[in-house]
């Protein structure tokens, strides 16, 4: 089964973070692909992450539609929406994508909301991240934190705890 | 190892582990994270970075590193190995060997920053001026690009001369999980054979280094210039060869663009058409006789697929194909990336119209 994400936001939110978080953390049990794209912008900007997930080999890792589309503002939510597949996922931060009411295909996570609690404003896109994995189940829990330790372990043990904490709010919304 | 790893870091880090300690580059969109990681990596392993004030400083430091005898490379992207290439061909001329990597994004010109395929015609016929040839490495994926950048020292070594690995923009940024090469160190016996650098103590005579030949030396220079092209036809050529076995049309690709063709033609397949895919890997030599001895009395159609308009390759599967299916070919531009549904859908018309214009 192959399964495709498109993670947007705006340039700071940890759109590409996330992105290399999610697909490294199924890597540990499957395939997976993570291609940032980036344009001439800097920060604020609308940024783009693609994951590709497989339990088997990755052929092609430009699907070019997503099925699954994480979005963390506005700006990015309208730029992207026309790549995605009819019928997937959608999960929007509902701090800054407003007017679009939750059904069983639209999750809204009050990401920014979740990341203040936590104590980190970029522990937002982990927090997004954690209501995808619990709808999707597409990487285990254990798996994703073993990912997060290992891309914290540079930084404090405090860190690491905030992003713990976003991904667990995340999950069980 | 297994790592998740960028293209771009898995090919400098499979160039530390060759044995590669010198680098000398000058930072262009997309190949940036080459010498990002190796302004650190080096030190680390003994070696030496420098962040060169041109390209063409930076090619002549490699130069300099390599006729001492040290492994080098230099990266660069599309507008930064034209600036190059009198380096390169002078490396070639002087039979040193190097790694050269190309990160191509869209050209012409300065063109756009985003990831293409703009640079075959370069790679394969002329990285330089004066008609040498250069083994050109192509790779599809992440541990790809980390095995070709690792054994292309020692092609480079065993040539004597520089080796070109090719891979667009997206192949530099995408990240997969990889198995990193053992580490190994430069054999220092074998490039005594060119180094300048002699020991005290050492008997070996000295070596002269020289740009300019006399006429008649040059000319014979260039005649094993023309031995060695032949050499590596008949025993380097590396292709991959998908589902041709029944094949009524065979796509051509190379790099991340045969990964999307590979998709579309699984896709095709589950349809009922017979279709397969050619994946030069070495780019030079071209995989000829995969094109030449395809049984044209079944194949009905070649199609090119590249992110280059036109196809640069186009004339290469022309020269084997030699009239006897018609030659397709699509494309996108200027940093658009292929993707799986563009393929599909531009094959399955290609087949489509191709069908029918068999009925009329």
């Amino acid at each position: 089964m192959k399964n495709t994400v498109l993670i947007s936001g705006s340039g700071g939110q940890g759109v590409v973070s996330a992105g290399i978080i999610l697909a490294e953390s199924v890597a540990e049990s499957a395939s997976g692909t993570c291609l940032p794209e980036y344009g001439p912008e800097q920060r604020g900007g609308a940024a783009k992450c693609s994951v590709v997930i497989s339990d088997g080999e990755i052929i092609s890792p430009l699907p070019g539609k997503y099925m699954n589309f994480i979005a963390m503002n506005e700006q990015s939510h309208k730029k992207y929406i026309k790549q995605i597949k009819d019928g997937g996922l959608r999960v929007f931060n509902s701090n800054r994508i407003t007017g679009i009411p939750a059904d069983d295909k639209t999750i809204l996570v009050p990401a920014d909301d979740i990341a203040a609690e936590a104590g980190n404003p970029k522990t937002a896109n982990i927090a997004m991240l954690g209501a995808f994995i619990k709808a999707t189940g597409i990487v285990s829990e254990d798996n994703f934190v073993k990912t997060l330790k290992k891309k914290f372990a540079g930084k404090s043990a405090e860190i690491l705890d905030m992003n713990i904490f976003a991904f667990k709010k995340g999950l069980n919304l | 190892m297994s790592v998740f790893m960028k293209g771009n870091e898995a090919i400098a880090e499979a160039a530390v582990r060759a044995g590669c300690r010198f680098f000398a580059g000058y930072p262009i969109t997309p190949q940036n994270e080459i010498p990002e990681y190796l302004s650190w990596r080096l030190p680390e392993a003994g070696g030496t970075f420098i962040q060169g004030e041109s390209e063409v400083a930076s090619i002549n430091m490699v130069y300099g590193a390599a006729a001492m005898g040290v492994r080098a490379m230099t990266s660069s992207s599309g507008p930064g190995i034209s600036l190059k290439s009198e380096g390169i061909s002078y490396m070639s001329s002087t039979k040193l060997p190097a790694l050269i990597v190309n990160i191509s994004r869209g050209g012409p010109g300065l063109g756009s920053i985003q990831p293409a395929q703009s640079d075959y015609l370069q790679a394969t016929k002329a990285l330089g001026h004066g008609g040498f040839r250069m083994m050109a490495f192509a790779p599809a994926s992440v541990q790809e690009a980390a095995d070709l950048a690792y054994i292309s020292f020692d092609y480079a070594e065993r040539d004597r001369n520089p080796v070109l690995l090719i891979a667009d923009g997206c192949l530099g940024a995408i990240m997969e999980k990889i198995e990193l090469p053992p580490m190994k160190e430069t054999d220092e016996e074998a490039t005594k054979k060119w180094s300048l650098s002699r020991q005290p103590g050492e008997k070996r005579a000295a070596r002269a280094l020289t740009p300019i030949y006399p006429e008649l030396l040059l000319e014979n220079e260039n005649k094993m210039r023309g031995v060695l092209t032949k050499q590596w036809e008949a025993n380097d050529v590396m292709v991959e060869e998908f589902l041709l076995e029944d094949a009524e049309y065979v796509a051509v690709a190379y790099g991340i663009a045969a990964r999307v063709v590979k998709e579309a033609v699984l896709a095709l397949r589950a349809e009922g058409h017979k279709i397969g895919a050619i994946r030069p890997i070495t780019l030079f030599p071209f995989p000829k006789n995969s094109l030449r001895n395809l049984d044209y009395g079944r194949v009905k159609g070649i199609i090119d697929i590249e992110m280059a308009l036109p196809a640069q390759m186009r004339d290469d599967i022309e020269l084997e194909v030699r009239g006897r299916a018609p030659v397709h070919e699509y494309g996108r531009s200027g940093g658009i990336l292929l993707d799986d549904e563009g393929v599909y859908t531009a094959v399955r018309k290609i087949i489509e119209n191709s069908q029918l214009s068999t009925l009329n």
